[in-house]
C-alpha cells in the first residue's frame, strides 16, 4: 500500500505557506504542514496512537458508567 | 472584543429561581432585571442527554439520533450504546465559532467526553469514566484544572445513592465551589471569546433532597434537618455567580440556562411488570421479588413490547422481520400501537385514580428519526412518576426508587436569562425554546445562523 496520500488545500493558502516557510528551516510547504499536523494530532491524543484508543471505553469503564447512571436515576 | 459567558445549571427549576428563591438570589435576579428571562422549553424527553446537545446544536433528539443515555444500536435485543461524544455527529456552536476563529472554553458540558479538538479548550463531562483517561482538549488542561481546584477538579459526585446525606451535601458543595473557581479563573484570564460551564450540583441535590424541601411531597416533614438544603444551595450557587460576575467586564454578555426543571415525583411505575400483567411481555421465569429485568429471561415468542426504566420510559415493540424473534405482524403495528397507547393512558395510581400518562410518538415530535428510536415515549403521570425497569413481585407502583431514594423527576421547562452588555435589552418573548440558544449565541457573535438549525435567535 502506498504510504503517502495527496491532500488538496486552497492555492492561496498554499502560497501563503510558501512565503511563511521560505528561509525557515522547513524545506517545503508539505514538510511544514506535516510537522504542524503531527503536532496537533499528537497533542489531541495525549500519546495514544489512534483516535479509537483515546476514546474507547474498556469493559470496566462501561460497567462503571452504567452503575453511575443507574445510581443517578437516569436508567 | 465582545465575549459571552454561559452559566449552565443542570436541572435549575424556573419556579424556584424566578419565584420561590428569587429574593435569595440577588445576582441572577439582577441579570434578569437587566436583560430578558423566562422558562426555557426543553427537549422531549427533558433529560440531560440529549438536552444539552440539542441546546448546543439546535437539533432535536430525532435529528441527533439518540433518545437518552443508552440507545439501541440496532433492532437486536442486546446492543445498547452510551451516547457519549463519539455519537454526536451534528456541529455544536463551538464548531462554528472555531471556524470563525473565535475561541471557546467549555467546562463539563454534558456529552463532551471524549473531547474533540476545537479552537480553545474543553474539559469532559460526567460521562468521563475516570480521570486516568484523556478527558480534556488539550490534554494538559486536565492538570491545570486540578491545580486550580485545590488539587482535584470534581467532574461529578461519587456514590450518589448513599444514605449519608451530610457527606453527599458536602461533596456537592465541594464540586460546585471548585468548578466555579476554575471557571472564574479562566474567565478572568480572558483568553477566549465564548465561555461555557455546566454545573451538575442542582440536579444532584434535587434528586437527593427533594422530599425534605417540597411541602407537597408525601414524605415531607416540617422542621426536618434538610428542609432548607435545596434553598441554601441555590443561594450558594447564586453567590458563586456573583463572584463570577465580578471578573466579567462590561463588554461581555451573560446567559444562565438549564436543560430542564424539576418536580415532585410521586413514585415509580414498574413498566415491565405492568406489561407482563397486561400480557404484552412474557418471561421464561418470573422472579418472586422485584428484580432487574434480564433480556435473556424474556420469552420472545410471547412478547410484544418491553420498556426501559428512567425518568421516562421508552417502549420497544417486538416486530416480525425487524426484531430477531419479532411476533407483531407489520400490518398490525399501527393497531397494536393505538391499543397499547390507550392502555398506558389509562394507568391508575395505587388508589385507582388515572395518573394522566402522556404518550409520545417519535415521528410526530421530531423532524427526523435517526438511529433506532423507541416505538413510544411514555411520561408516566406526565412526569410525576418515573419508570422502573424492574419486574416480578406483582407490584406496579413502588414508592422507593428501584435504585434507592429519589423524590424528584424532571420537568419540561428549564431557565433562560440573558443580560447583554451596554444595557441593550432584546425584545422579550412569551416563550423560549432550548433550540433557540445556539442560534442566539451565533447571532451574538455576528455569525450567520445555519438554515438547518431548528431554533431562532432571541436577539
Amino acid at each position: 500500500m502506498e504510504n503517502k496520500v495527496t491532500i488538496k488545500i486552497p492555492r492561496p493558502l498554499y502560497e501563503k505557506i510558501q512565503v511563511l516557510v521560505a528561509d525557515s528551516g522547513f524545506s517545503s510547504p508539505t514538510e511544514f504542514i506535516v510537522y504542524i499536523l503531527r503536532d496537533l494530532v499528537g497533542e489531541q491524543m495525549g500519546g495514544k496512537t489512534t483516535a479509537k484508543e483515546a476514546g474507547e471505553l474498556t469493559g470496566d469503564e462501561i460497567a462503571a458508567i452504567k452503575q453511575r447512571l443507574r445510581n443517578l436515576g437516569y436508567l | 472584543m465582545k465575549k459571552l459567558v454561559v452559566i449552565g445549571l443542570d436541572c435549575a427549576e424556573p419556579s424556584l429561581v424566578f419565584e420561590q428563591f428569587a429574593d435569595l438570589m440577588p445576582n441572577i435576579s439582577r441579570l434578569r432585571a437587566q436583560g430578558i428571562w423566562g422558562p426555557l422549553r426543553s427537549t422531549d424527553p427533558p433529560i440531560t442527554v440529549p438536552a444539552w446537545t440539542a441546546m448546543m446544536t439546535s437539533k432535536d433528539p430525532g435529528q441527533l439520533g439518540f433518545y437518552g443515555f443508552r440507545n439501541r444500536s440496532d433492532h437486536g435485543y442486546k446492543d445498547l450504546f452510551f451516547a457519549n461524544n463519539e455519537y454526536v455527529k451534528e456541529k455544536r456552536v463551538w464548531a462554528y465559532l472555531s471556524r470563525a476563529r473565535l475561541s471557546t472554553f467549555a467546562l463539563s458540558v454534558p456529552q463532551t467526553y471524549p473531547p474533540k479538538p476545537l479552537r480553545g479548550a474543553i474539559a469532559g463531562c460526567f460521562l468521563t469514566p475516570n480521570k486516568d483517561v484523556v478527558w480534556t482538549y488539550p490534554p494538559e488542561l486536565a492538570g491545570q484544572l486540578d491545580a486550580l481546584a485545590d488539587g482535584d477538579y470534581i467532574i461529578d459526585v461519587k456514590d450518589f445513592r448513599t444514605d449519608n446525606k451530610d457527606w453527599l451535601l458536602e461533596q456537592i458543595y465541594k464540586m460546585t465551589e471548585r468548578r466555579f473557581k476554575v471557571f472564574r479563573e479562566f474567565v478572568r484570564r480572558g483568553e477566549h471569546d465564548f465561555y461555557m460551564m455546566v454545573e451538575m450540583g442542582i440536579d444532584r441535590i434535587h434528586h437527593a433532597f427533594w422530599r425534605f424541601h417540597d411541602k407537597k411531597h408525601r414524605l415531607f416533614e416540617p422542621g426536618n434537618k434538610y428542609e432548607f438544603a435545596i434553598r441554601d444551595y441555590y443561594k450558594y450557587v447564586d453567590d458563586r455567580v456573583g463572584e463570577l460576575l465580578q471578573v466579567i467586564d462590561g463588554e461581555t454578555a451573560v446567559m444562565v440556562v438549564s436543560d430542564h426543571g424539576a418536580q415532585t415525583m410521586h413514585g415509580a411505575i414498574c413498566v415491565n411488570e405492568w406489561l407482563r400483567q397486561k400480557g404484552y411481555l412474557k418471561l421464561k421465569q418470573i422472579p418472586d421479588q422485584p428484580s432487574k429485568m434480564k433480556m435473556d429471561n424474556i420469552d420472545w415468542s410471547g412478547t410484544k413490547a418491553w420498556g426501559e426504566g428512567g425518568y421516562y420510559s421508552r417502549i420497544f415493540f417486538n416486530v416480525k422481520g425487524r426484531e430477531p424473534e419479532g411476533i407483531i405482524e407489520p400490518s398490525e403495528y399501527a393497531t397494536f400501537r393505538d391499543q397499547i397507547q390507550k392502555d398506558f393512558e389509562a394507568i391508575p395510581d395505587e388508589k385507582g385514580v388515572n395518573i394522566g400518562t402522556v404518550v409520545l410518538r417519535p415521528e410526530k415530535i421530531y423532524r427526523e428519526v435517526k438511529g433506532v428510536a423507541p416505538d413510544l415515549i411514555v411520561y408516566f403521570g406526565d412526569l410525576n412518576w418515573r419508570s422502573a425497569g424492574t419486574i416480578g413481585g406483582g407490584q406496579i407502583h413502588i414508592f422507593e426508587n428501584d435504585t434507592g431514594p429519589d423524590d424528584a423527576n424532571h420537568a419540561r421547562h428549564g431557565i433562560f436569562v440573558l443580560s447583554l452588555p451596554g444595557g441593550a435589552k432584546p425584545t422579550a418573548r412569551p416563550a423560549y425554546s432550548i433550540y433557540d440558544i445556539a442560534p442566539t449565541i451565533l447571532r451574538y457573535f455576528d455569525l450567520e445562523v445555519p438554515a438547518d438549525m431548528i431554533g431562532k435567535s432571541i436577539i
